[in-house]
């Protein structure tokens, strides 16, 4: 998908089922933080991030799979976030988007 | 004769004005502004069928004028009451009901900052564009011809960050309809349409959005603007996601049109709080219902037509204006 | 109690890195050392800086501390006085009076240790009061104890009143006794018999011991360790012992010398306006003193620097928050920033480098600004971010994530040296503040824009226009409590129009409620926060809001309908 290649990638050619996904951990997440589920996916906190126009690192594309309980690779694409909170400046919905980042690694760590 | 004090002089306002004419009432209109027509005079062409807004503006002047309707421009509303309004010079008129139609304020486009309107030379918003289309000269601010041009839809609209939480409905089907008089205009250019949804709610919206991507070749990009910079050569930069692949996109446009959105007036909350009447979260007045009594206010005697409930086209406002009127006069006879 | 306090000092001493004893062992034979002696004076005793808090709040803090110390200092020179010079323990004084039945009398003493009494008495009532009427203090809000801290409260509540009415009816019993215990004393005695007497002495004595006991038994565990380690805290920050963004000893001097009092809480806005009450600089240290400390409690900080600057004992509360935050969720990857090498999208040329930083990137109203800026004063500029560069590092660090943090350090410092500039401007105080604190940039200067302005200005390089126009200024707190930045921006704002200065200004300045410290709270809790503090800069009545940080700018604008600009934005409006 892009020209750099970290050894681990979000993306993986298969469809997401949702049958087999178990959507405990994502449930979890949204439990501490409903308002990611207010998101309308308009890509705002992607075109705008630091870290994304150096890296294919794609907030609203990690946290929609998430939320589809796609959690393989999301810690890792977590980490090249730099934090830096343009995202949350921008958000139509008014999302805590470093909350959501510090959220998605402290509860993804350990996959 | 029964008076009726119609507050703002807009298509919602005249139409209202007119209705009650039929029915026997005298009505009165009363208008910020120095004529009537309020904000459907700074548009050109309107929406799905490019139907000069200056026909159905002249029709409606015409009307008042023949049915000798009672009219002051330039007088603005301080504060009013079912049985009276008092005007900002202190002058208090008396009547046996109101009807609010004071409609909606554009929203500021210089407050989203990023987008750099007022900034830069060549952003422009959806009314900017209308007015030039008025004036015949569309072009950039050198004079010259735009080779690309984008529209940002939901300026102002469904958006938190700057306090408005609705959508203003018809900024989506004025950006189609606005791409495709640029077309028009600019036969070479590539026009692209940056939304987050695409709401077409009226009759033929869909299908003036067919028309749109397969007769004009608009390409609609599903992501929204996250800034406007300058280039070097002094263009556009625009960045958004485009969501469907999910990966960032840059580009460089001549001309950024940026589709504002309606907010409710000021001046709402002052005239709300005078005749105890109600608003809701996004500062549009509240009706007492949203279905038998839509157009009736909470207190008895207050009335409302068109946008100062909530964004409506010109159409629905129409509608509106009579239900308003008929209202109205059930509520005289009574 | 000693032999806890003494164990506590010497490991946590012990276990300093190597450079903070060395700068231990370079300060302790140097006036440093004096200097420390006569703040541990002031502060320990006399509670200069509460005074400035409140008048009332500083007598009830000094009379406590130093009326106690002088009963214990003037309580041993009697006891040395009667039994004659030889060794007593300091602590001999403590039952004197009861023991010391029937020795001749020395009125001097017994009125001086009647006259701290008093004092240490209307320390205690005033503790009382404030307990029930905390506003008369100054303090809308005190704190919010834990168990332990209750016991250890109350057994002092009671120490005090205990041995007044011990002493009292010993002196009815025996004389002795001034103006305060021998006149209760005779008082006692006109109404009681004898034998009434002498068993209320036993038992007032028994219940003066016990409280005393419970007291200093349970100090070391409560919040009155901070008696004894505001002290050595003292002497160490003056050796120029810090705390850092990662754990050390030193630490535990800091989070147990917080006396709880609770000073803190008043200034924080969470508290003020979204009525949060569990988190502020009291609470944090608590839980983080009793290993009890929670994410959601160490996140949830403005880092504004308000407490810090009321803060009595001067306990570097921003720092510590930020290693807490380290601890627990510093992970940090070799691979995380790989993509950093080779990177460069920086343009122009100059030896004046500028960063305009990620969030003034959403605000080109600014970018504009200094661009005319620095054409009109004819300076060359290297644009080091202009389309998109590399976060500064200082909200990752501020998140805990310290080491991802250096690696963003590191990428831009080498950015700066390579283009060989050597002076750094920015127009984000966050920016400004990592540059100046975490950064390794000798040889280049980094100014914030607004004392660059000034500067150009004072140099004759830019000329404004003084026109008939009024502004007030908010101090970003990253700019002014956080870099000590107040008065460049005004002296550039005076030189255009007129000033006119909120009611909380400079160190007290409210925070905008935006600041990328906070990973908790919500946008609304955010609006709220600007509308706030809006409202105080509306009511200066001034034409516009000027202020010096981008996201402050964006916030404030999120609370007003009045007009906000950035310093930069009004100097360009109005170049000659």
């Amino acid at each position: 998908m892009a020209a750099i290649n970290f050894g681990f990638s979000i993306s993986k050619p298969r469809a997401i089922n949702m049958d087999l996904n178990n959507l405990n951990k994502s449930d979890e997440i949204l439990h501490e933080m409903p308002e990611l589920q207010s998101c309308i996916g308009c890509g705002a906190c992607t075109a705008v991030c630091t870290a994304g126009n150096l890296t294919e690192f794609n907030f609203r594309r990690v946290h929609t799979l998430v939320r589809r309980g796609e959690y393989q690779g999301a810690y890792e694409e977590m980490n090249k976030c730099m934090l830096c909170g343009k995202c949350r400046l921008v958000c139509p919905r008014g999302i805590n988007t470093r909350g959501v980042v510090m959220l998605l690694k402290r509860k993804l760590g350990d996959f | 004769m029964k008076r009726v004090i119609i507050i703002g002089g807009g298509v919602a306002g005249m139409q209202t004005a007119l209705h009650l004419r039929t029915q026997g009432i005298e009505p009165l209109i009363i208008e910020k502004e120095a004529e009537l027509g309020g904000k459907l005079r700074g548009w050109h062409v309107l929406f799905p069928s490019f139907t000069p807004a200056d026909e159905i503006l002249t029709a409606l002047r015409s009307r008042i004028k023949q049915q000798n309707i009672g009219v002051r421009t330039s007088t603005e509303v301080k504060s009013f009451t079912s049985r009276s309004v008092t005007l900002s010079t202190g002058e208090t008129l008396a009547c046996d009901s109101v009807v609010m139609s004071t409609g909606f304020t554009l929203f500021d486009a210089r407050l989203k900052e990023e987008y750099g309107y007022g900034i830069y030379d060549n952003v422009y918003t959806s009314v900017d564009i209308e007015r030039m289309l008025n004036e015949g000269k569309v072009a950039m601010k050198d004079g010259s011809r735009p080779k690309r041009i984008a529209f940002l839809h939901c300026v102002g609209s469904r958006d938190e960050k700057v306090g408005q939480h609705h959508c203003s409905k018809v900024c989506c089907i004025t950006g189609v309809k606005q791409a495709m008089e640029m077309k028009k205009l600019f036969p070479d250019a590539d026009v692209f349409n940056f939304y987050m949804d695409i709401r077409m709610f009226g009759p033929g919206y869909e299908e003036m959005y067919r028309e749109a991507q397969i007769k004009y070749n608009i390409h609609f990009v599903r992501g929204r603007i996250s800034e406007a910079g300058e280039t070097f050569e002094g263009r556009i930069q625009i960045k958004a996601e485009d969501t469907l692949t999910g990966r960032p996109l840059r580009m460089s446009v001549d001309m950024l049109v940026l589709l504002v959105g309606m907010r409710a007036n000021d001046d709402n909350a002052s005239l709300a709080a005078g005749a105890h009447l109600l608003q809701s979260p996004s500062g549009f007045m509240q009706p007492r219902d949203l279905f038998l009594n839509n157009m009736k206010s909470n207190t008895e005697g207050i009335f409302y037509a068109g946008a100062v409930t909530s964004p409506k086209n010109i159409g629905e406002t129409l509608n509106e204006a009579c239900t308003a009127a008929d209202a109205v006069a059930n509520y005289l006879s009574e | 109690m000693f032999v806890v306090i003494a164990w506590k000092w010497g490991s946590w001493l012990y276990r300093l890195p190597h450079s903070d004893k060395r700068l231990i062992a370079d300060g302790i034979f140097t006036g440093k050392t004096f200097a420390a002696v006569w703040e541990a004076f002031r502060e320990c005793l006399v509670h200069r800086r509460i005074y400035k808090v409140n008048p009332l709040l500083g007598y009830m803090h000094m009379s406590l501390a130093f009326g106690w110390f002088l009963l214990i200092a003037v309580g041993w020179a009697e006891t040395i006085a009667y039994l004659g010079l030889r060794f007593v323990p300091l602590q001999g004084h403590v039952f004197f009076k009861y023991f010391a039945v029937g020795l001749e009398h020395k009125p001097v003493f017994a009125f001086l240790m009647d006259l701290f009494l008093c004092m240490v008495l209307s320390g205690v009532a005033l503790a009382w009061g404030k307990r029930m009427y905390s506003k008369a203090m100054g303090m809308r809000k005190t704190t919010h104890h834990v168990m332990g801290d209750r016991i250890a409260l109350s057994a002092l509540w009671f120490v005090f009143p205990a041995r007044f009415v011990a002493e009292s009816i010993t002196s009815g019993l025996y004389g002795g006794g001034s103006f305060l215990t021998g006149s209760t004393g005779d008082l006692l005695r006109a109404h009681l018999s004898q034998t009434t007497l002498m068993q209320l002495e036993t038992s007032a004595w028994w219940f003066y011991s016990i409280v005393l006991g419970v007291f200093f038994v349970g100090l070391p565990f409560s919040r009155y360790m901070h008696i004894f380690t505001e002290v050595p805290l003292i002497f160490l920050r003056r050796y120029g012992l810090r705390s850092g963004e990662k754990e050390s000893t030193f630490d535990k001097f800091q989070t147990e010398a917080c006396s709880r009092c609770g000073i803190c809480i008043d200034p924080c806005q969470l508290q003020s306006v979204l009525g949060i009450n569990t988190v502020q600089s009291v609470y944090y240290l608590r839980d983080r003193r009793y290993k009890m400390l929670r994410l959601a409690t160490a996140d949830n900080c403005l880092m504004c620097g308000r407490c810090t600057e009321r803060c009595p004992v001067g306990i570097d509360l921003n720092t510590l928050r930020v290693n807490s935050r380290d601890v627990m969720r510093n992970l940090p990857s070799e691979r995380r920033y790989k993509y950093f090498k080779g990177l460069d999208r920086s343009t122009g040329d100059g030896k004046v480098g500028y960063f305009a930083g990620c969030m003034t990137l959403l605000t080109p109203r600014v970018l504009k600004a200094m661009e005319r800026i620095f054409t009109a004063s004819g300076e060359e500029v290297w644009w080091a971010d202009k389309s998109g560069g590399v976060c500064c590092g200082r909200p990752l660090k501020l998140a805990g994530e310290t080491d991802a943090a250096h690696k963003m350090m590191e990428y831009n410092t080498e950015l700066f040296r390579k283009h060989g500039i050597t002076t750094l401007v920015t127009s984000c105080p966050i920016c400004l503040k990592v540059f100046r604190e975490d950064y390794r940039l000798e040889g280049i200067e980094v100014l914030h824009h607004s004392e660059y302005i000034l500067r150009l200005i004072d140099e004759g390089r830019l000329k404004v226009n003084k026109v008939d126009e009024t502004f007030t200024y908010h101090d970003p707190c990253e700019l002014g409590r956080g870099s000590g930045i107040y008065d460049e921006p005004r002296r550039v704002i005076e030189a255009i129009g007129t000033l006119l200065e909120p009611r909380q200004t400079r160190e007290h300045a409210l925070c905008c409620g935006s600041s990328v410290a906070n990973l908790a709270i919500s946008d609304e809790q955010q609006v709220k926060l600007a509308r706030n503090m809006a409202s105080e800069l509306e009511a200066t009545g001034a034409d516009v809001i000027v202020t010096t940080c981008p996201l402050c700018k964006k916030a404030v604008g999120r609370g007003t309908e009045k007009e906000v600009k950035d310093l930069s934005e009004i100097v360009a409006g109005h170049l000659m």
